[in-house]
């Protein structure tokens, strides 16, 4: 029995191993970065990073900037609730960035109104249809139902057909990007009704992001559902034996992932009161990045919500820092870089460190 | 088989070559707003000439695959190439190609960086990004006077960095506030939206996070200045307060200065841009001098002459 313990980077129940969880590392990476822009900006610029500085405003910390941290990685962070689950459960989603253009677009077409400043709407989609005005159900029920088809399809490509997932969903990834160049050849989809406008008002977009990471976490954790994840992505064949229906498993998780993709265009696209056919490029990127570097290990059955919503604030953290110090745009991308690869290596090293036991 | 149709195919384009002109045309990318205008208004222009047929092909901004476009028209046997250059700079190959055939070539929209050194069957057919960002950033500096301001600190908001409409909007904005009549513009902070709307207003709402007082976003697009109004809205900022500058008069942009938040935007004719080109080129097919560089001048929209444009993008 001895061979149990190791070997695999999945053994989720050894609770001595446990005794760090590595969500606590980011947590100490993310205080260390947040220290160091605020150390930088008292001494480059002569500003607070992250205490407010203002007279004119109340308050101990500066909270317009402490809204845009979240806010900005809220939507992308959405996407990463459902990737995390896939790469848990021993898979990948690239295509979760062109789902949410074709998404966008598709939804945003049923979300249009009549007039605009008086004047029919030069962007109606289903003007002479007479598809406008709707309440705000029908674009919702139809993005989420296209979120909910990208997934089956990835789910039911990965179970069934045996491809590699990262095939499967790249697959999926060039095709819902064509799908969303396709449906208005191009142009853009503009003017929605208040009502969907309200979906990504505000801070709504953290809202729907803290309620559904709050909701999977406790999936994840509590549920049948969420030991199954972790159960296939540490041992497929150990699952399967177990007596894990693997294949019915993978389609759910694909399709939540699918349709957490489709949540992130409705709020995307709201948020932004149009919808664009090169909507979400990269966010698939963005978002397995915020779950590399919040713990979650791209070999499966290790990671958690906690630890991608950490990952997802050290994004945000860094977007907002940049832009602090008025540096170059050009580093935030080397940065962003230099970040995910060092997650990456640090994981591949704990994961060798567990392994030597 | 193979070669059998190949053959057909290649008589069938031999035999329509004789009786009209066949212009080949190879665009950067099909899906891109601006383009597709551009491509439409030459396509639709084509129509209204007798004899002119245009065959349109989409290079995904793959530079190689133009490159094979371009040498498949020419084995073809076109009487004329237009090109939508992918790459700006992989342009020399293009014109070498189509000079050693002797084949016209004219490139549309974006400048060719052997501009200068174009053979005499080769133009080049844009408009000037010297003007847009002037125009643009002059506007919202009458706006300032208008205002009664003495000072005015800005904000700006960039393109794509690798763009070249990106770099020369930029650097028109530089330069206006360098005359003196402009001098009194002072920016803060200079910062990329990659064109988007999302990243404008994520962009803005960090810029209002630093509690800074400003009177004026000048934007590389139309897109990004929706962005920042969009964020400063949030924020409970009375937009008849700052005075806002973006280029391209798209649909969302007019509806936007109808409502009175956008301040300036800069029509570019895209569709002008497509008929020029195609002008151009049948001039250069029989054999008639054209300029080498046709300008297709960029308009200054404001809530005043707005109306001209509602209809054009």
């Amino acid at each position: 029995m001895a061979e149990t313990s190791r070997g695999i980077g999945g053994l989720a129940f050894d609770a001595s191993k446990r005794a760090r969880p590595p969500e606590l590392n980011v947590l100490i990476a993310l205080i260390a970065i947040v220290a160091a822009f605020e150390l930088l900006g008292r001494l480059l610029i002569g500003d607070s990073f992250l205490f407010n500085t203002r007279d004119n405003v109340d308050g101990i910390f500066n909270q317009q900037r402490l809204e845009i941290i979240i806010l900005q990685v809220s939507i992308v962070g959405i996407i990463a609730i459902g990737v995390t689950q896939v790469i848990i459960s021993g898979g990948i989603d690239l295509s979760s960035g062109s789902v949410v253009g074709a998404t966008a677009m598709i939804s945003m077409s049923f979300a249009q109104v009549a007039l605009v400043n008086g004047q029919p709407n030069p962007k109606g989609v289903f003007l002479e249809q007479g598809w406008v005005d709707l309440p705000v159900i029908v674009p919702v029920l139809v993005g989420l139902a296209c979120g909910l088809v990208a997934g089956l399809i990835n789910g039911a490509l990965v179970a069934y057909t045996k491809i590699p997932p990262f095939i499967a969903t790249l697959g999926m990834m060039v095709t819902a990007r064509g799908v969303a160049r396709w449906w208005s050849k191009g142009q853009p989809i503009s003017f929605p009704t208040e009502s969907f406008a309200a979906i990504g008002k505000g801070l709504m977009p953290v809202v729907i992001f803290v309620t559904l990471a709050v909701l999977f976490m406790v999936i994840l954790r509590y549920t049948r559902y969420g030991k199954y994840c972790y159960a296939i992505g540490s041992n497929e064949q150990a699952a399967r034996i177990s007596g894990i229906n693997v294949e019915h498993h993978k389609i759910l998780v694909y399709s939540i992932a699918g349709v957490l993709a489709a949540v992130a265009a409705l709020v995307l696209s709201s948020k932004n009161l149009t919808a664009q056919a090169g909507m979400g490029v990269m966010y698939e990127l963005d978002a397995i990045a915020m779950a590399v570097i919040g713990g979650t290990s791209l070999s499966g059955g290790r990671g958690s919500i906690v630890g991608t919503m950490l990952g997802a604030l050290i994004f945000g953290v860094i977007i907002s820092g940049f832009t602090f110090l008025r540096i170059d745009a050009y580093y935030q991308e080397m940065i962003k870089g230099v970040i995910i690869v060092a997650a990456v290596v640090l994981d591949v090293y704990r994961q060798r460190v567990r392994s030597r036991g | 088989m193979r070669k059998l149709l190949l053959s057909a195919a290649v008589s069938a384009l031999m035999t329509s070559a004789a009786m009209a002109e066949n212009i080949g045309v190879s665009m950067a990318l099909f899906d891109d707003n601006f383009l597709t205008v551009l491509r439409n208004g030459m396509v639709e222009y084509g129509k209204t000439l007798d004899g002119v047929n245009l065959q349109v092909e989409d290079a995904q901004n793959d530079v190689a695959k133009q490159l094979d476009q371009i040498k498949n028209f020419i084995a073809s046997g076109v009487d004329a190439i237009i090109v939508n250059p992918v790459d700006t700079s992989a342009t020399q190959a293009m014109s070498d190609a189509a000079a050693a055939a002797k084949v016209p070539l004219v490139y549309v929209n974006r400048e060719p960086i052997n501009v200068d050194t174009l053979p005499d069957n080769q133009a080049f057919v844009a408009s000037n990004e010297q003007e847009s960002g002037t125009l643009e950033t002059q506007e919202v500096c009458r706006l300032f006077k208008e205002a009664g301001k003495t000072e005015a600190h800005v904000y700006v908001i960039m393109g794509e960095l690798s763009n070249q409409a990106a770099v020369m909007r930029t650097k028109d904005i530089d330069d206006v506030i360098a005359t003196p009549e402009c001098s009194f513009i002072k920016i803060i902070d200079k910062q990329t939206s990659n064109w988007r709307r999302d990243e404008a207003q994520n962009l803005m709402t960090n810029w209002l996070s630093t509690g800074t007082k400003f009177d004026g976003v000048i934007a590389n697009n139309d897109e990004s200045a929706i962005g920042a109004i969009q964020a400063m809205k949030a924020a409970g900022i009375d937009m008849k307060s700052v005075v806002v500058g973006g280029v391209d008069a798209t649909q969302d942009a007019l509806a936007a200065m109808q409502a009175g938040d956008l301040d300036a935007t800069v029509f570019q004719d895209a569709a002008g841009q497509g008929k020029g080109s195609v002008d151009a080129a049948l001039k250069l097919a029989k054999g008639e001098a054209v300029d080498q560089k046709v300008y297709i001048p960029f308009q200054l929209v404001t809530p005043a002459n707005i109306g001209d444009f509602l209809k054009k993008n």
